[in-house]
């Protein structure tokens, strides 16, 4: 199977982008209200442990991914069972970030349009995004990260400028006491976005400095952690806490209250940019992550399913759930505890131990002494 | 001195690798046939065309045959010199062996490029490249001197990427002219050019050149292989060399860059990058071509840096105008009133009025008619432009929107991405956004702005599959190389740049050593310390 490399700089936008995605699309941490900055932060902490025990897992046995690392822990079987498993639930989080998006145009910029031909036009670009490979993916995301960077920045001088931005509204900083914050925090906020980096226990082995991968990967972390409360910072500030939370996509709302001189007006155009792209890349990284473990189960280059199975996450983001209400619902109540809890941290740890074992039993044949990580 | 030797070993280098090969297969000897024998089989080979001339000579003592055609060789040089020489004067020199030939030709045409050739496939083919060939009896050798004919069209100015400040000559018509005008200006023995001939009907020189010792060998290799492998009948034009190498073709984007200018050549050269020229045409390939390399020119390096970069922002900023004015109207038209200013959409409205289409049959039917427009005026005779220019600017211009079938704002829209187009220093590379256009104008009218990011991150995500010889067309911004930021969106001052581009991976990665910024000499006062 061809051979593909992604950079250190690819990876960390790769990152940023990834948790930036539907995160900043749907607004996370909103039940704690005012607080819910407080919330952001302190799960960026948990992020970093997150991602330490992911690069942690990758760094056993350099080279090899999640699926193969499996191989390695349980046996082919059982992996190719886990693999599939893994294989759902990741194009089952495709599919929910596709509808996030559907939702977001549907009900934003495109009213008119069925949420169909939306999900069918991105999912075709993922599919074709990654039948070119994950190098595109990674440049692709490369290319757009600055002009992120460059509207968040526009946007938040433009809500400063047009008043729109009234610090009062955060306070008073922990009124309800920390009970909210830490509802909040355990378990939604840690398993999404943060948790969800499990997809990149199947794009870490291919970076090709991996040295200085874990550093890089903290600084991503880092970095889209801050981008996030920054975010929700300025929706606080813009929104208030109580339009924020009863509003479906409180960043397009926040950017709606722009206007500047009668003359800049309206720009969700430039939030659904920033949107899209986060979109594109947390979709297509999960598309990835699930086509790898197509690719270790039957032992043919990924690139062939790219666009069968972007078509299947296209109708599933349709069938998912009957409206955004049912899809929120389901997001917020079913998958953190059924889904996300064991895959993300379940599956994961016993693989751990299983690797370790087995590692623990290859170093012990030689008769070398002690166990060294 | 170097020039000199550079130049012997240029000379030394022309082989014909292809024909060598083919020589070697079939080439009837030439010892086993007698001088009628060979007359008859040189006019078997060449039919009854007129310009095929055979001479009887007698020289030193023997007989000989002078074939050339006379279209392709200079007659004045063959009677001053040739003749002259060659017809036996000294006394006591017989010509009996091989030996003897070759002490004749080394007296006699030395320094003039003779050749002794062997076999009859050869004759053939020096007599297509302009070659005069002696046939002497019961010779194995006969003598080929090149004498191919000089007229060319004089060096002039280039018709396109002309420069205010800068070089005013460009490539011309003629290989060799072409390499002289590199070599005069990079004077250096490590400059080498290569010899393919490519077409197997047309038979057409194809120079690559390239510095030894900077420019990468893989990627050298990889170009000789790829020229190697071409089997079409036919080159007329560097443009069929550039489609049959590229390393792929479904694509709109150029993946060789095209000039008409040697000093822009001749820096690509330095940097590491390899020359393609083709005889019988100025447009010289530079391969591996970046998208960069579209928007950077030759003027950037001769005026100040920061009107350099001022003006390579611009250029980019030209692309993209070009590239998503019309849809983004379309767009904004159909889906997004409420992305406008209150005001200036009343005004568009109110001009619109009248118009009885939606906004994407307006600007497919006006941008069409611009480009027939456009290639009217490239296509038409000289003679009747005026009229092709007074018709096109009276009914795109004016009187479409007079008898309401597009709105006022429609020509700005058409004209404004039209000039954004011309910016564009490599026309094969604006012809991208010219077609690219149209795909997102269709597009945008059924998904609206939305529609437009998909098609744009479609186009990106295609640009960073492409590669050009290897090399990453969207390098070095993806991926990304820091120290290669000095030369793409914006042109760093001379002294800084002294890396060439790490996505070559050339052999000699420095320019030169570290200079500091020129300052001025210390002052008076500083001299104390």
């Amino acid at each position: 199977m061809l051979k593909e490399n992604i950079s250190l700089s690819q990876l960390l936008t790769l990152l940023i982008n990834f948790l930036l995605g539907s995160a900043i699309v749907v607004g996370v941490g909103g039940d704690a209200k005012k607080d819910a900055w407080i919330a952001i932060a302190a799960s960026i902490m948990f992020g970093f442990g997150i991602m330490l025990f992911y690069y942690f897992l990758i760094s056993r046995v350099p080279g090899k991914n999640l699926y193969e690392l499996m191989e390695i822990g349980f046996k082919r079987p059982l992996a190719i069972i886990f693999s599939n498993i893994y294989s759902v639930y990741f194009l089952y989080l495709a599919s929910r970030v596709v509808r996030d998006f559907g939702e977001l145009i549907a009900s934003a910029i495109l009213p008119s349009t069925p949420i169909e031909i939306i999900s069918l036009t991105i999912c075709l670009l993922m599919a074709y995004i990654l039948y070119l490979g994950l190098e595109v993916l990674g440049r692709t995301s490369e290319i757009f990260t600055p002009y992120l960077f460059g509207f968040l920045f526009l946007l938040t001088i433009l809500l400063f400028a047009s008043g729109n931005a009234n610090l009062h509204e955060i306070k008073p900083v922990l009124g309800d006491g920390l009970k909210p914050v830490l509802n909040a925090l355990f378990p939604t906020l840690i398993v999404f976005p943060f948790g969800e980096l499990i997809a990149f226990t199947l794009i870490l082995p291919v970076v090709t400095n991996f040295k200085y991968c874990l550093r890089v990967s903290l600084l991503g972390v880092a970095i889209a952690g801050a981008l996030l409360l920054f975010a929700m910072f300025l929706m606080i500030v813009t929104l208030g806490a109580d339009a924020l939370l009863r509003s479906n996509f409180p960043m397009l709302s926040s950017a709606r209250e722009v206007s500047i001189g009668n003359f800049i007006e309206r720009i969700d155009a430039l939030v659904v940019f920033i949107m899209m792209l986060g979109i594109l890349v947390k979709g297509s990284v999960f598309m990835f992550a699930g086509l790898k473990g197509l690719e270790y189960t039957f032992r043919l280059p990924y690139r062939y399913f790219s666009l069968p199975v972007a078509m299947i996450v296209s109708a599933y983001s349709v069938l998912i759930s009957v409206n955004f209400g049912d899809h929120w619902q389901e997001g917020l109540e079913m998958v953190p505890y059924f889904l996300h809890l064991p895959m993300q941290f379940g599956l994961p740890s016993l693989l751990l131990i299983a690797v370790l074992w087995k590692k623990r039993k290859k170093k012990a044949k030689p008769g070398t002494k002690g166990m060294k990580f | 001195m170097s020039i000199i030797k550079s130049l012997l070993k240029m000379r030394k280098k022309k082989e014909y690798p292809v024909q060598i090969e083919e020589a070697a297969v079939a080439g009837p000897d030439l010892k086993s046939m007698n001088l009628e024998q060979l007359k008859e089989k040189v006019k078997a080979e060449f039919g009854s065309t007129v310009d095929l001339s055979m001479d009887e000579l007698k020289t030193e003592g023997k007989d000989a045959l002078l074939i050339y055609l006379t279209t392709m060789i200079d007659t004045k040089l063959l009677k001053e010199t040739i003749l002259q020489s060659i017809s036996g004067k000294e006394d006591g020199f017989k010509l009996t062996t091989e030996d003897d030939l070759k002490s004749l030709c080394k007296g006699k045409f030395g320094g003039a490029g003779y050749q002794l050739i062997g076999s009859f496939d050869e004759i053939i083919t020096s007599l297509l490249y302009g070659n005069i060939i002696i046939l002497f009896k019961d010779m194995e050798k006969a003598l080929s001197l090149s004498m191919a004919i000089g007229e060319d069209r004089s060096i002039t100015e280039p018709s396109t990427q002309t420069v205010i400040r800068g070089p005013k000559d460009g490539f011309v018509e003629s290989i060799n002219t072409n390499v002289s005008l590199l070599r005069r200006r990079i004077k250096n023995r490590n400059l080498r050019f290569e010899k393919f001939i490519i077409g197997s009907e047309t038979n057409t020189f194809v120079y690559i050149g390239y510095m030894e010792g900077t420019a990468n060998e893989k990627i050298v290799g990889e170009v000789r292989k790829r020229l190697g492998q071409i089997k079409v009948n036919a080159i007329f034009e560097s443009g069929n060399i550039e489609e049959l190498i590229a390393d792929k073709s479904a694509t709109p984007f150029p993946l060789a860059l095209n000039t008409e200018r040697p000093d822009a050549v001749a820096s690509n050269l330095l940097e590491g990058k390899i020359a393609i020229l083709v005889d019988g045409t100025p447009f010289v390939l530079v391969v591996p071509a970046v998208l960069v390399d579209f928007f950077s020119i030759a003027e950037d390096y001769y005026q100040n840096f920061m009107m350099g970069s001022f003006l390579r922002i611009i250029r980019y900023l030209s692309f993209m105008i070009a590239l998503i004015t019309p849809s983004l109207y379309v767009g904004i038209l159909t889906f997004h009133h409420e992305l406008l200013p209150t005001p200036l959409l009343l005004g568009i409205i109110a001009q619109r009025e009248g118009v009885p289409f939606p906004a994407v049959i307006e600007v497919l039917l006006m941008e069409v008619t611009f480009e027939i427009l456009r290639e009217a005026g490239v296509r038409m005779p000289r003679a009747v432009g005026q009229t092709v220019s007074i018709v096109g600017a009276l009914v795109i211009g004016q009187a479409a929107a007079e008898a309401g079938i597009i709105s006022n704002i429609m020509v700005i829209i058409v004209a404004i991405p039209a000039i954004a187009n011309f910016v564009s220093p490599t026309y094969s590379f604006a012809a991208a956004a010219r077609l690219l256009r149209f795909l997102l104008i269709i597009v945008s009218a059924f998904l609206g702005l939305y529609g437009v990011l998909i098609v744009l991150v479609f186009i990106v995500a295609h640009l960073s599959s492409l590669r050009s010889f290897g090399v990453p067309y969207l390098s070095p911004v993806a991926p990304f190389l820091i120290e290669q930021q000095k030369d793409v969106f914006f042109r760093f001052p001379i002294w800084s740049m002294r890396k060439r581009p790490a996505y070559l991976k050339t052999q000699n990665p420095e320019k030169f050593p570290k200079t500091g910024s020129p300052s001025p000499p210390p002052m008076k006062g500083d001299q104390s310390n």
